[in-house]
């Protein structure tokens, strides 16, 4: 890949910086700067807008989500622990558990979202332009030197994986998408989850 | 239902990892979040695989959202939108909310599993070490201790000043709670700041050390009230 800074052979990668300055700035917003605050929001909003949109898929609701998130962190920075996780970790998971909340309740409200005979019409269409859940997957496995152990997924867990991942399809999303049934689904999900820790683990215990 | 019982640990590792990739249904969520409030095991568990989950997310070609995401977010907390200058009545008032730490995301359950600290396998003279930084991420100050002195020594690296009439006032910041006050930090490049018990008694709560700049004799009303300037986590080396 011809990768900017993200190469995880690089001399210090742009991740690895932005987390160093995010790790500066949680305390501070804890103890309630605004300026550190501010500051957090330019390093780290455009990331997580990112994921937000490619979850909810509509950009007024990430915008909203987005909003939530940093409502959020602003009340609750003193409990970021720097041990357990990396900062954008940190803040990631928070802004992909409000847009899942939303995304699932909706999903509660408006159902089905597909029927059983509804098989020619997609519940759900990929954004058309920039990078597929796939590909993402395996850039952040480039950045990682996951490659060969994400590699080793078969293609339908690793497709599964990927779409719930990035584009936060549910079960039943990922069955009608997949047109598969659900219990092949549920079944490459927990396989692939089952094989990415074991990367994750491995590869964390290193770095 | 006890999840966190070791027979079913296979079932809560199944159950965190798809709560983590968000593949759960609604009721699942919510009950994991739920059970993750009292119960360590699963709360650690879901936050390792949050942690090992969101690891890849981070190749998303990063968006820029629109300055009214963030002029709605400073309206929303009643912030000054001009950042720099901190209204100091709105500064403090959130800090009730930090013993209410009932919350309703994920930032709960990952401060939960947050009382595990790494530990060395070396003992170091002074296994108490917080490196305090600035917004440019430069140290200026370097606080040690021993676990059983009633001090802390601060160093001073930078060229760290709170400026003319004004001191130096050192908090200590506890998982939950607000901020407690330390003491004013003494003048001079090696200084001592005298702990009311042993400095791991003291700190035994605390993640995080912090320095405001504050009136002379300290800050009048035991909060800080001027700005934070350093910063950093407390590192235990034992």
């Amino acid at each position: 890949m011809a990768g900017d800074r993200s190469d995880a052979q690089g001399a210090r990668p742009a991740h690895a910086e932005r987390n160093d300055q995010l790790a500066t700035l949680l305390p501070r917003v804890a103890l309630g700067d605004q300026r550190a605050f501010a500051d957090l929001y330019r390093l780290a909003s455009a990331h997580l807008f990112a994921v937000a949109v490619r979850i909810v898929r509509d950009g007024a609701l990430a915008e909203e989500m987005l909003q939530e998130a940093f409502v959020s962190v602003w009340h609750h920075a003193g409990t970021y622990d720097a041990v357990k996780s990396q900062p954008i970790t940190w803040l990631t998971s928070i802004v992909r558990n409000r847009c899942l909340d939303r995304l699932r309740r909706r999903e509660v409200d408006t159902r089905p979202l597909v029927t059983d005979d509804d098989t020619d019409a997609p519940a759900w269409e990929p954004p058309s332009d920039g990078p597929s859940p796939v590909d993402l997957l395996l850039a952040a496995a480039d950045a990682r030197a996951l490659r060969g152990c994400i590699e080793t997924l078969e293609p339908g867990p690793r497709q599964a994986i990927a779409l719930a991942f990035f584009e936060g399809l549910s079960h039943r999303e990922l069955a009608a998408h997949l047109r598969e049934p659900l219990g092949t689904v549920k079944s490459w999900v927990r396989r692939g989850l089952a094989t990415l820790r074991r990367c994750l683990d491995a590869a964390g215990a290193t770095g | 239902m006890n999840l966190s019982r070791s027979d079913r640990r296979e079932r809560l590792e199944r159950l965190a990892a798809e709560f983590a990739l968000g593949t759960s249904p609604p009721r699942v969520r919510r009950r994991l979040i739920a059970i993750a409030r009292r119960d360590r095991p699963v709360a650690a568990a879901l936050s390792d695989w949050e942690r090992r989950i969101a690891v890849l997310a981070d190749d998303v070609p990063p968006m820029t959202p629109p300055p009214r995401v963030w002029r709605s977010i400073v309206g929303r907390l009643g912030l000054d939108p001009d950042d720099a200058k901190a209204r100091r009545a709105a500064r403090w008032s959130r800090l009730a909310a930090w013993r209410a730490l009932a919350i309703t995301s994920l930032v709960g359950i990952i401060a939960i599993g947050a009382a595990e600290w790494r530990r060395a396998p070396v003992v170091l003279p002074a296994p108490l070490v917080v490196a305090l930084a600035g917004a440019d991420a430069k140290v200026a100050l370097i606080a040690t201790a021993t676990r059983g002195e009633r001090y802390l020594t601060l160093k001073t690296v930078g060229n760290a000043n709170p400026g003319a009439e004004k001191v130096f006032e050192l908090w200590a910041l506890p998982q939950s709670g607000p901020p407690q006050a330390l003491g004013v930090i003494p003048q001079g490049d090696i200084v001592r700041v005298p702990l009311p018990n042993p400095a791991d008694e003291t700190l035994s709560n605390i993640a995080t050390l912090a320095v405001s700049v504050e009136p002379p004799g300290g800050s009048p009303s035991g909060k800080p009230t001027g700005p934070v300037l350093y910063s950093g986590r407390v590192e235990r080396m034992y």
